[in-house]
């Protein structure tokens, strides 16, 4: 009946007093305004005037009348899948090379947390300059210099290439952590395993996909996860630095959110658009548990 | 009194030199010196933002201004960072960035620590379903919380307090404070426990006798990475914060915009600098542990 | 836990209830001369100036000053130079009922919404009870009204848009100064195949950008143009909507701004003007430090001049009349208005333009001559003295006008008609929806 317990004799009230100020805590900073965003999602509020109920009139709004909402919808899958690329599969890649070096790990795997640390407005900053066009910026220097010269071009303000262009940045900043967890996770792979699948003759990419990585499986479902909801919450960098330009080529849920509270002061809808965020990380969460678990069974 | 059995040692994780087990090099040195080069490539990606930085803290305005901006310096100049003290009150904004800092990370480790205590540890019916209470918030944005908490603050006359700040930031951390705590105790070995309850201790003795000694490694963790956030942290900071004197760092890099948003860069580059060194110091002191709890957590989750 | 959930629900619409309808003030605002007993205590300023600007410095030191007749007073000045974080932090205060004594806003139509509810105090009547009302240029007051023409917000400022340009740069290109709006992208044209950027503009505050698109209907139309479109009652579609939209396009074909300017920030645009690399640059006499005194890079300080907006054919505004903000304007609060309160206003007021004069700009007011700075270049004198031929018109910011969600959507199509990503007929239908979407809920 209760698999976790692990101590004999406890009582009710020791739960009690342990688990309610962290349930307090986070019910008050937490879950109680995910509630009250749901109950102000039915009234129409610009902060100032009375309050008016208008039942589900913004949840129609934004599934069917508003074609900002859907394309700031699809630019934050994109934006998710181009920080999920670079975070997971960087951390995946730097971490297996890290394996594979003998000296200096150390040192290495602080270097890369390094931009953890950096407040987003330095890096906004410092990726405008990366991206200029004129006057030219480092990327498009770097272009010069290979020879290739037609991929010049005005990163932040080509309609194009902007979403990919603030969403690096976030991918970047982060990967040294992912990179850590897996790491750790694949130093733990047992060693016996590895030596008798080369005994076996297996390459390194069998080895890899047979061994190493149903090894990592539980490690890779945390960290996805992780991934995943930061990606759907990120907001500053593109807000910094584009602020959901040009047009709304690289406006995200989150940002549309915060526009629709603090500058059209519509706090109905803004708390409309949060209660649908929720939802998308909720059924996000369950379908990478759901995924990557049926993998594991097969 | 309480018979202590040796602390869960980490697994393989941190043994520094392996020995070599791969026997089979056909064509070892261009995969060993590619993977060295590609290692060397990507840390100069990662580093060279904040020896950019530091540069650019260091130029002139006019150099700035007219230079390139990626290449070195004409010439070096500590004015910025007169400048940066002279308008802003970098060191009151240090202390706020502080307090904040510390005071939600006690929040987070201790509150973090009983969860996990409760639910691991001890045990209850309805333990999944507090667990995933407390998942939401690893999910949600916190942008949700912005109106409805300025409207609860209001109320209760809370605004433009440190707690306003400390709450929601303690609050969104929790749960994953309160995971890697839980996946720490999960790998304390049930005898542990029991050969404590034999001799008597209850469970508020164990918390603190066993379980809290042992999470060190853990607590440090949780403290760096939420310190990360937490210090750079500008949305709460912006929301609940009116007065001068409890402005926090990001807020205080807000002094150096001029008339109309003319931003003062090289004087913010040089407060930029300064305002993150603390947090570089206690990382780059904390960094072992605080790694080898990361893989503690990953590898038993 | 479902009891719980109840509970939290109906604690929640209790607190929001509380909150929402606690607004009614007790003050009347036209009440401008209360009577009673001045009783110091501490003041708030709740404002979005620069830190260490001219504007805080006075008020510092004229509060310090009166705090030295009457022991206990203070003002405490709380600053969000950032403006979108500002507006943010206004609106958030306006919902929570806790504006400070003072605040800074626009003529906003969320102001005018304020000022209906008998939030703010009447700014007119409370200038002519201190005296002081006939002193104000009404060019600087003007620029605070709201449509109706009444007036709630005080101006600490006044400033002249100018177009600067580097005579060395048109002259390689072989272009003169352009006599009609109509002449500009042609001249874009010649001066880029002369290699040369013709306009630096700081595309990411987007307001620059957005003072483009005001010029031709001001001269085609006057400023009642942007206050019927703004309601839905004239739109992009008519003649002086259309002449605006795609002269905005000719000068995006004309590559007449930096290439990604919409990424581009205000210190790196004006460091292309003032580096030589750019022949002109839209900005106003905020900046006279820096491109009128010896601040400005000697390569180009003997090449820089100005013009004003130029005219159109059968422009109905003058030559004399174009961009002349008085900056964000203070608001007083009417719940929290009391004896002190209008004491104090009536002493730092009085002191007030004297103390600004002195520190090289225009002040709102006319009763004070603006010291010319010593490192000053003649350039500063002749701007200034712009201030004293204005027409009675002027060119009003749109991002002070439209309903907050039409201007968002505006400054983001704006960017796209320049750049060429969609045509002049996308962009007006666009905005024509749009504005008949939101006006009505802002202007009822």
């Amino acid at each position: 009946m209760q698999p976790n317990r692990m101590l004999p004799n406890r009582s009710r009230t020791s739960v009690l007093v342990f688990l309610l100020p962290p349930l307090l805590l986070y019910a008050a900073a937490v879950l109680f305004p995910i509630l009250q965003s749901l109950f102000l999602s039915f009234f129409s509020w610009n902060g100032i005037s009375d309050m008016e109920f208008v039942g589900l009139d913004n949840y129609v709004r934004m599934f069917v009348a508003d074609d900002i909402f859907w394309r700031a919808f699809m630019n934050a899958l994109i934006y998710l899948a181009i920080c999920l690329v670079l975070q997971l599969g960087g951390a995946l890649v730097v971490a297996s090379l890290l394996t594979s070096l003998r000296r200096g790990r150390e040192l290495i795997k602080t270097l890369y947390l390094l931009p953890a640390v950096i407040s987003t407005v330095a890096i906004a900053f410092l990726f405008i300059r990366i991206y200029s066009l004129e006057p030219v910026g480092l990327l498009n220097q770097l272009f010069q210099w290979v020879g290739l010269d037609h991929l010049e071009r005005p990163w932040l303000s080509d309609v194009n290439t902007v979403l990919a262009a603030v969403s690096a940045p976030e991918g970047w900043r982060f990967t040294g952590l992912y990179m850590l967890i897996i790491y750790a996770a694949l130093l733990a792979v047992p060693k016996e395993l590895e030596e008798a699948a080369v005994l076996d003759g297996a390459s390194r990419w069998t080895l890899f996909t047979k061994i190493r990585f149903p090894y990592i499986r539980p490690v890779w479902i945390t960290t996805t996860i992780m991934a995943t909801t930061y990606g759907l919450r990120g907001f500053d960098i593109p807000y910094l630095m584009t602020n959901g330009g040009p047009g709304q080529s690289s406006e995200l849920l989150t940002t549309y959110m915060y526009k629709a509270a603090f500058t059209s002061t519509d706090f109905g809808y803004a708390s409309t658009i949060s209660v649908f965020i929720v939802v998308e990380c909720l059924v996000a969460v369950g379908l990478i548990l759901f995924v990557l678990k049926r993998k594991a069974d097969s | 009194m309480i018979t202590q059995t040796a602390p869960p040692t980490p697994p393989a994780a941190v043994l520094p030199s392996r020995p070599p087990v791969k026997r089979r090099r056909r064509r070892p040195d261009l995969f060993r010196t590619l993977s060295r080069v590609l290692i060397m490539l990507i840390v100069i990606v990662q580093v060279y933002p904040l020896a950019w930085l530091f540069l650019t803290s260091l130029r002139t305005e006019q150099d700035f201004a007219t230079g390139d901006p990626f290449a070195l310096p004409s010439s070096l100049t500590w004015e910025n960072y007169a400048r940066a003290f002279d308008t802003g009150d970098l060191g009151r904004n240090i202390l706020n960035s502080f307090i904040v800092t510390m005071g939600a990370n006690i929040l987070i480790v201790l509150l973090g620590m009983m969860a996990a205590y409760a639910i691991q540890v001890l045990g209850f019916r309805l333990s999944k379903l507090v667990r995933g209470l407390f998942l939401i918030g690893i999910i949600v944005p916190v942008q949700i919380a912005l109106v409805p908490l300025f409207i609860d603050y209001s109320a209760v006359n809370l605004l433009d307090t440190y707690l306003s700040m400390i709450i929601p930031l303690a609050g969104f951390s929790l749960p994953m404070s309160i995971y890697l705590f839980c996946s720490f105790y999960e790998y304390i070995p049930k005898e542990t426990y029991e050969a404590a309850s034999l001799d008597g201790a209850g469970p508020y003795r164990i918390f603190g006798l066993i379980t809290m000694p042992l999470s060190l490694n853990t607590v440090v963790t949780v403290v760096l990475v939420n310190s990360i956030f937490i210090w750079n942290d500008f949305i709460f900071a912006n929301t609940f914060v009116l007065s001068e004197d409890l402005k926090t760092i990001p807020l205080g890099l807000q002094n150096y915009i001029g008339a109309m948003g003319k931003v003062d860069w090289t004087a913010t580059f040089a407060a930029v600098c300064v305002t993150i060194t603390p947090l570089l110091l206690v990382f780059l002191v904390l960094n072992k542990a605080m790694i080898q709890g990361l893989e503690n957590g990953a590898t038993k989750g | 836990m479902k009891k719980m959930l109840r509970a939290a629900a109906a604690a929640a619409v209790t607190a929001l209830a509380l909150t929402a309808c606690g607004g009614t003030s007790s003050t009347d605002p036209s009440n401008v001369s209360p009577t009673g007993e001045i009783k110091a205590r501490e003041i708030s300023w709740l404002l979005s100036r620069p830190a260490d600007g001219a504007v805080i410095n006075i008020m510092k030191k004229l509060a310090a000053d009166y705090a030295k007749e009457h022991p206990g007073f203070e003002l405490n000045l709380i600053t969000t130079p950032d403006r979108p974080s500002y507006i943010q932090k206004l609106e958030t205060l306006a919902a929570a009922n806790k504006l400070p004594e003072l605040f800074d806003t626009d003529a906003t139509p969320f102001a005018q919404q304020l000022a209906k509810q008998g939030k703010m105090m009447d700014a007119e009547q409370l200038l002519e009870s201190l005296g002081i009302y006939g002193n104000y240029r009404p060019g600087a007051l003007d620029y605070q009204r709201f449509d109706d023409g009444s007036l709630y917000m005080i101006p600490f400022q006044f400033e002249l848009e100018f177009i600067w340009y580097n005579k060395a740069l048109l002259e390689k290109a072989g272009v003169a100064v352009p006599t009609s709006l109509d002449d500009i992208p042609a001249m874009c044209t010649t001066l880029r195949s002369a290699g040369i950027t013709p306009i630096a503009i700081d595309g990411q505050d987007q307001w620059p950008l957005e003072r483009y698109i005001a010029y031709q209907p001001f001269r085609e139309a006057g400023p009642e143009f942007v206050q019927k479109l703004k309601k839905g009652e004239a739109k992009f579609s008519d003649p002086a909507g259309q002449k605006t939209v795609n002269w905005m396009a000719e000068l995006g074909k004309a590559k007449c701004f930096q290439d990604g300017f919409s990424a581009q920030g205000y210190s790196d645009a004006q460091n292309q003007f003032t580096s030589g690399q750019a022949a002109m640059y839209n900005i106003g006499t905020w900046e006279l430090p820096s491109l009128a005194t010896d601040k400005l890079d000697p390569s180009v300080r003997n090449d820089i001049d100005f013009f004003t907006l130029p005219t159109t054919a059968g422009s109905v505004t003058g030559a004399n009349e174009f961009v002349s903000p008085s900056g964000i304007g203070m608001a007083v609060n009417a719940k929290t208005y009391d004896p002190l309160v209008s004491d104090f206003l009536k002493f730092a007021l009085a002191k007030y333009p004297a103390e600004y004069a002195a520190t090289g700009a225009l002040s709102p007011t006319t009763d004070v001559e603006t010291v010319v700075p010593g490192n000053a270049t003649p350039l500063y004198q002749k701007a200034l003295d712009q201030a004293n031929s204005l027409g009675s018109k002027q060119a009003m910011p749109w991002d002070t006008q439209l309903d907050p969600t039409t201007n968002g959507r505006l400054q983001q199509e704006l960017v796209l008609l320049v750049q060429g990503n969609i045509s002049p007929e996308q962009f007006t239908e666009t905005m024509d929806k749009t504005i008949a979407q939101n006006a009505p809920k802002f202007f009822k």
